[in-house]
């Protein structure tokens, strides 16, 4: 497994986590004072806390921690023998080392350039992705979450683990420039290729969002469900078990698409009519008997304890150092890959072994504490 | 100048039996990497994606796919087979035997009664990377469980964390999660090709596309867990700076985002909003704490000013500033943004048209980018893919594919 130096932002860290659930080593690289990550809120504890923030326990998990002042020249000396060992270095721009230095202390690193410049909602905008999200007669809103921040670090993960898999067998690094705001924007490619095409602006749908003529999130007595009526003929035919209302049972030319296209908030308005009294569970699972894509719309919390997540290891239940007894989210490739991940590290908690590997005696780090160097 | 290097997945043989978005752009990922693809499909059921396959094929170029699924599934053969006969399933479990990873994501069970499942082509390939991209996973209570993009999106959790205190559950308008199902698979599936150099054995990757997308919502999942309450819902605002948020501009829905992340940049969107700003002399807001505090009456000074100028005026102003602003751009306006005109490739193949495709956001020095070719029709490089991945002559390819006439 490869040791991977991650000094990204919160827009990469989704990248470098995905990266630990494959079993990689990735130190987190970040100043003695703390990163930003850490300082993200909801905080869980009383006061703000660098070890207890929802962020930096979930996206740190699986990596552990060095704390270097990079400002400082020797500082930078540290991280460049760092490099030195390492196989991946991936970082937020602009590096606070000398690029050049970088590749020299190491020139066969795989080296992941993420230009990450723009806030999360300004790229969004520029993406294309915002115009296709929130209530069309209200605000465009951005994903919730961070969620644009962990798309691009999809992408981070994918152009590392495919230079690393290159790395494995040719022994030859890679350098990979890669942009966030471009990876929001390859997302948005049926915006693109809807215009191109057609002309039309696709534009967002709000609650009733979907490429299904027929879908949208509809009130139920203890919250929303969710209905995508599958395009085909069967689907409708599904359909008209699950919610037996005449007008649609006696209307043959629902049965065709584009026709529900046309009448879609009529119809929806319908389904919601019936819907109104039932609780979610009931509907979804009658839905799913018929084999119609329905889904309960869930908050996170209603997800703490997900028994589809449970059986197959997603969430495992845990005594946390921090938290006690929950059930910790491991992560969508961790639970596949059976990677036992740590918890998030504490600020510095990794410094004096991964100094040590360098050569630098526990003597050294207590006076390069004492400097402000590193955090230990 | 030095010879480019082949990409890291060059000389990987990839199977995609996927269909819609979800596996289908998966594999698309792996290609673009420089994997060697072949899309095992039938004549008589392809792949749907919804409504828009009603659309023009004018921008499907000539595979008779709609423009949606021909961007899905350039770069790879297609080779029509019929699973349902023995026949049809010889020549699979032939690829089968040859290729590196298989991609599929049907509903639980469909490839085990097709003959197809991880186990019994464990047999025949043991160094299989085998890939399933179900809604839920193919174990769990939910395993048989249907889902699409948007009951995923909305069963993850990621409409309840959009949008702001009240509104009801908002979504993303495309196939999001299908998107975010192929990515965690293609990450997969590289991580298992590492390994399978360590150990000699492939795998069985059974991704849940409802995880990948609770994932990507980790950090609160985390936190209801520890403090027993849902996330609150911010909006476009941000935890951390302020002011943060979409803006009404002048014309019908034009808007532009705008967000302050220091005290200096603060102080210029003062000076900028001019008359407006006066509306905000009583109050302190000096640091982004005050201003997180006061966040309404500083949206109703800059949307005072913004609804006077267009998105790209406020942009522009803002930009000259030093302040992080960007005009809300739609499907006409997207070239106008550098970084998506860096993403566009041209669409290459016989017939192709001028239809400009969207490539990978990030480019590996040292290799020139893989170019865009035009999904084929169904089955049109079936005999190709024998020769390719088999090394058959033409008379043993016409005997496994008698009816095609390609």
């Amino acid at each position: 497994m490869a040791r991977i130096l991650d000094l990204t932002s919160i827009a990469g860290a989704y990248g470098t986590r995905l990266l630990a659930e494959l079993g990689h080593d990735v130190v987190r690289i970040e100043t003695p004072q703390g990163d930003t990550l850490r300082r993200l809120e909801p905080h869980l504890g009383a006061a703000l806390d660098l070890d207890r923030g929802a962020f930096h326990q979930f996206l740190n998990a699986g990596k552990r921690s060095m704390a270097i002042d990079l400002a400082s020249e020797k500082g930078q000396r540290l991280l460049l023998a760092l490099a030195g060992k390492a196989d991946a270095v991936i970082a937020s721009l602009p590096l606070l080392v000398a690029e050049d230095r970088l590749l020299a202390a190491n020139p066969n690193l795989v080296f992941v350039r993420l230009d990450d410049g723009p806030p999360e909602l300004c790229a969004l905008a520029s993406s294309g992705l915002l115009a296709i999200t929130g209530e069309p007669d209200g605000k465009p809103t951005m994903l919730g979450g961070h969620v644009p921040y962990a798309a691009v670090g999809t992408y981070v993960a994918l152009a590392a683990a495919a230079a690393l898999f290159e790395r494995q067998a040719t022994g030859t690094g890679r350098i990979v420039d890669i942009s966030a705001v471009e990876c929001l924007a390859a997302l948005a490619e049926q915006v693109w290729v809807e215009y191109s095409v057609s002309g039309e602006s696709l534009e967002r749908m709000g609650s009733r969002g979907g490429i299904t003529a027929l879908a949208g999130a509809l009130p139920c007595a203890d919250g929303h469900w969710m209905i995508s009526v599958p395009p085909d003929p069967r689907g409708w035919t599904n359909f008209v078990e699950l919610v037996p209302d005449p007008t649609f049972k006696d209307d043959a030319s629902l049965v065709d698409e584009a026709m529900r296209r046309e009448r879609k908030h009529e119809i929806l308005d319908r389904i919601a009519l019936w819907s109104e009294q039932k609780k979610k569970r009931e509907i979804v699972e009658e839905a799913q008997r018929l084999h119609i894509p329905a889904a309960s719309v869930a908050n996170p919390l209603e997800l703490v304890d997900d028994p589809q997540l449970l059986a197959r290891g997603f969430l495992r239940p845990v005594d946390h150092p921090d938290f006690g007894r929950m059930n910790f989210p491991v992560g969508a490739l961790a639970s596949l890959s059976g990677v036992d991940l740590s918890f998030a590290p504490h600020l510095g908690e990794n410094t004096t072994e991964l100094l040590a590997e360098i050569g630098c005696p526990a003597a050294d780090v207590e006076r390069l504490e004492r400097e402000g160097i590193v955090k230990a | 100048m030095t010879d480019l290097r082949p990409l890291p997945l060059s000389g990987i043989r990839v199977l995609d039996f996927g269909h819609i978005v979800a596996g289908p752009f998966c594999v698309r990922l792996l290609a673009d990497l420089g994997a060697d693809v072949v899309k095992v499909e039938t004549s008589t059921r392809q792949g749907r994606t919804g409504a828009r396959r009603n659309r023009p094929r004018s921008g499907g170029g000539t595979s008779g796919r709609t423009p949606h699924l021909a961007q899905i599934n350039r770069n790879r053969r297609s080779i029509d087979l019929n699973l349902k006969t023995d026949q049809g399933r010889d020549v699979a479990l032939k690829l089968i035997a040859t290729a590196d990873v298989l991609v599929e994501n049907f509903s639980s069970g469909v490839m085990d009664r097709l003959g197809l499942g991880y186990d019994a082509l464990a047999k025949i390939n043991p160094r299989l990377v085998y890939t399933s991209m179900s809604a839920f996973g193919h174990t769990g209570p939910r395993h048989g469980w249907t889902g699409m993009n948007v009951t995923l999106q909305a069963c993850s959790g990621l409409m309840l964390a959009t949008g702001e205190a009240g509104d009801p559950p908002i979504g993303i308008s495309n196939s999001w999660n299908d998107y975010i199902g192929g990515l965690h698979a293609a990450v997969a599936i590289v991580g298992a090709l590492g390994k399978r150099r360590e150990t000699g054995k492939g795998c069985y990757l059974d991704v849940s596309q409802f995880e990948c997308s609770v994932a990507t919502v980790g950090s609160l999942l985390l936190a209801s867990a520890v403090s027993g309450k849902p996330p609150a819902r911010h909006g476009s605002r941000s935890t951390a700076t302020a002011p943060q948020g979409c803006y009404r501009c002048a014309g019908a829905d034009q808007w532009c985002a705008i967000s302050v992340e220091s005290d200096e940049q603060w102080h210029s969107l003062l000076a900028a909003l001019g008359g407006p700003a006066t509306q905000l002399r009583a109050l302190d807001l000096a640091t982004a704490a005050d201003r997180l505090r006061h966040h309404d009456a500083i949206d109703r000074a800059i949307n005072a000013w913004t609804a006077t100028l267009s998105p790209a005026e406020v942009e522009h102003r803002l930009k000259s500033l030093g302040i992080p602003a960007a005009a809300m751009r739609r499907g006409p306006d997207l070239t106008e943004v550098a970084a998506w005109r860096k993403l566009l490739l041209p669409l290459e193949g016989a017939g192709g048209s001028d239809l400009k495709v969207v490539g990978l956001p990030f480019s590996l020095r040292g290799s020139a980018p893989i170019a865009a070719t035009e999904a084929p029709r169904v089955g049109a490089t079936g005999r190709q893919a024998l020769r390719d991945w088999l090394d058959l002559d033409e008379q043993a390819i016409a005997e496994l594919l008698p009816e095609t006439a390609s």
